[in-house]
């Protein structure tokens, strides 16, 4: 059976371009699908601990699912005061599972398990040293992040669940909500305990 | 072959001043009204939450293929958009209306120029508009925010946050009020309450913001007009008199070599800011050698618009950003500068806002932050909340800030485009510094009133607006190319659309 690379490499010979590109997307996808735990285990490395492991879980589903349904040279939204048309740019799912390779070749240099076998800490510790000099003074868009890390991390904080957790208030942000509501202090968030 | 079309109103755009010149026509008269539109029918509302998720996850645009191709202009372009509905599909719905003051600059403050008409005048027209587009408000103080009647809808209710910041501004000596906005508070006209989904623009997926389809769909229903969208019309053709336009030429995009003429006993030029003086002047002839209705040699002159400060203010509240982000506090307070003194004449509006306030990566210290460090930290920071600030300020236009025709670019059937340039006028260019100075010092002032700390501030570029209609003003009855009641309905169906955001 032919390693994803390679069957990469075998594309990059016979295909045209951009249904290489299609094709690598989406052989990327399937595999983040079908081997799903060195995302689940990066995610509960870098995600809050109080979302818990189901929520950890559910947080890295969603983000594979925006990388899935990720479509380049889709037209953005236009900007405000210029006639400039701007698309979204090249898939970044192969860039993101070369790296989650990377996370687990590191994983099994340094210490020779699997990186879902790691602590938490083992696995930050491996991250710190793949984000070693990149600069992060903010999060940047999904997108845009370098690095698969950073990415999870731009998905996860930039929802309205997040949002949630740092206010511990029912505030849902850009979800449809009662405006009779609006008027009052948004209601506690009430944490259920995971069993 | 030539294609025909006849009608007794041709109305060229079908932006949001073609719906209410069409949906008062249709009315008050028996009258044929044909819309021609340039580009394509805009994504029916079933669509729009569809397309909103895609928006906030990915930044796509959610109408679609909402523009045409090769339109790359020089200039400041307010927006690519050309659909069905034009530049309201996507707007934030906010319909400020214009001051009685505004009408009076020469008189009232020895700068600008006064109009011929008044806002008095306006009062029962803007009624009409809000009440068609369903506008919910909250009548200001009387003195501040004449109106003749009452808003159509209560106001969009202040969220906890806004109710804070309300407080707060009333400390700095300002009285502040709910935004006016054509977003329905309850339900209307067969539109859904707002349930504060937060992306008012670019796309609101319930159809509670007012957009123009909706008047479209409901004047089609009752087979009131006809819409021909894919359809650029090119150039009005005058009779031989030479006063009075016999039709318009035009080009159908899916079969550009069949060009099509509308007849019409009157034209409504409705393609905006931009595309109607295009359309004019793009329209030279014999007997009309510099555009059709341009014997003034104003049309795209006077090019105008606004400009902003913008700050944000850190106060000693505690915020829950995310409540209703794109509803904001108005006051006119700033709109009425002394007799006597400089002319500085600003809006001010507060809204909540994150700034500042959202998950980072690194700490103070530039060290990378993982797990439940980010979580911590972002709570740490919004202990206090954060208010953004911003005042649109008068800006008076020189001749010369205008839109010509480019002769370097065409686009795809061989017509030059536009091209955009602002200049201020002279009295303009000396206002600008002693305005925003004044507008910062306030900034400043209501930061100490609130205890708070004015974090940062900055001055926005020059934004053309549709408030090129004001500079037009005094020269519109040789300008204009429709007459009686068509002169009357475009004047006051462009006067609320100019001020809207």
């Amino acid at each position: 059976m032919l390693s994803r690379r390679s069957f990469l490499a075998s594309l990059a010979a016979t295909i045209p371009l951009a249904v290489l590109v299609r094709r690598a997307h989406a052989a990327s996808s399937e595999h983040l699908e079908s081997d799903p735990e060195t995302l689940d285990a990066l995610a509960a490395a870098v995600l809050p601990s109080e979302l818990g492991a189901a929520g950890t879980i559910r947080v890295a589903r969603d983000f594979r699912d925006w990388g899935a349904k990720y479509r380049e040279n889709a037209e953005l939204v236009h900007g405000y005061g210029t006639s400039r048309l701007r698309s979204t740019g090249p898939t970044p799912l192969t860039r993101w599972t070369r790296q989650l390779d990377e996370l687990e070749a590191g994983a099994v240099k340094a210490h020779q398990r699997r990186f879902r076998d790691l602590t938490v800490a083992q696995r930050a510790e491996l991250v710190r040293a793949a984000l070693e000099g990149e600069r992060l003074d903010r999060l940047p868009s999904v997108a845009a992040a370098n690095h698969v890390a950073v990415a999870l991390l731009a998905h996860f904080y930039d929802s309205s669940e997040a949002n949630d957790l740092c206010y511990g208030a029912r505030i849902g942000r850009q979800t449809c909500r009662p405006l009779s509501a609006s008027s009052r202090k948004p209601l506690p968030v009430i944490k259920v305990r995971e069993r | 072959m030539r294609r025909a079309i006849e009608s007794d109103v041709c109305i060229i755009g079908s932006g949001i001043s073609a719906a209410m010149v069409a949906d008062r026509l249709a009315r008050t008269t028996s009258a044929r009204i044909v819309v021609v539109e340039a580009g394509d029918e805009t994504i029916p509302l079933p669509e729009r939450a569809a397309m909103r998720e895609r928006f906030l996850r990915y930044g796509e645009n959610p109408w679609g293929r909402d523009h045409l191709e090769g339109y790359e202009i020089e200039g400041p372009l307010q927006s690519r958009s050309m659909q069905v509905g034009g530049l309201a599909m996507h707007w934030g719905g906010v319909t400020p209306r214009f001051s009685p003051e505004d009408f009076k600059h020469r008189s009232m403050f020895g700068v600008g120029t006064d109009w011929p008409i008044s806002y008095e005048d306006l009062d029962a027209y803007y009624q009409e508009a809000e009440e068609l587009m369903g506008v919910s408000g909250e009548q200001g103080p009387r003195e501040l925010d004449p109106r003749g009647k009452p808003f159509p809808m209560p106001a969009l209710p202040l969220t906890y946050n806004l109710e804070l910041l309300k407080g707060w501004a009333s400390k700095a000596g300002i009285a502040m009020w709910s935004q006016p906005s054509a977003k329905n508070s309850i339900a209307y006209r067969g539109r859904a309450q707002c349930c504060r989904n937060d992306t008012c623009s670019p796309i609101c997926p319930v159809g509670a913001k007012y957009s123009p389809d909706f008047t479209w769909n409901q004047l089609r229903g009752a087979n009131r007009i006809r819409l021909v969208p894919r359809t650029l019309v090119r150039t009005l053709v005058l009779d031989p008199s030479g006063k009075t336009i016999s039709h318009a030429v035009a080009l159908d995009r899916d079969h550009p070599e069949q060009p099509i003429e509308f007849h019409a006993k009157r034209f409504v030029v409705a393609g905006g800011y931009t595309w109607s003086s295009h359309l004019l002047l793009l329209s030279a002839q014999s007997g009309a050698p510099d555009g059709v209705a341009n014997s003034s040699g104003l049309v795209g002159k006077y090019l105008t618009g606004h400009r902003a400060v913008q700050g944000f203010v850190e106060l000693p509240m505690r915020l829950y950003p995310g409540m209703n982000e794109q509803h904001s506090l108005v006051t006119k307070q700033f709109m009425r500068p002394a007799a006597g003194s400089t002319f500085i004449r600003h809006d001010l509006r507060v809204w909540e806002s994150s700034a500042g306030r959202t998950a980072r990566l690194t700490d103070d210290g530039g060290s990378l932050m993982l797990g439940d460090a980010i979580l911590e930290d972002w709570r740490a920071r919004t202990k206090s909340g954060t208010a953004r600030v911003r005042a649109y300020y008068d800006v008076i236009p020189d001749r010369g800030s205008e839109l010509t025709l480019d002769a370097t670019r065409k686009n795809a059937w061989g017509d030059p485009l536009p091209k955009l340039a602002f200049r201020d006028a002279p009295e303009s260019v000396a206002l600008r510094g002693p305005t925003e100075d004044s507008i910062r010092a306030l900034f400043a002032s209501m930061a100490k009133a609130g205890d708070g700390t004015l974090l940062r501030r900055r001055s926005t570029t020059f934004r053309i607006t549709r408030r090129v209609v004001a500079a037009w003003g005094p020269t519109r009855p040789r300008a204009s190319s429709t007459r009686g009641d068509g002169r009357t309905i475009m004047r006051i169906c462009s006067s609320w659309a100019r001020r809207r955001a």
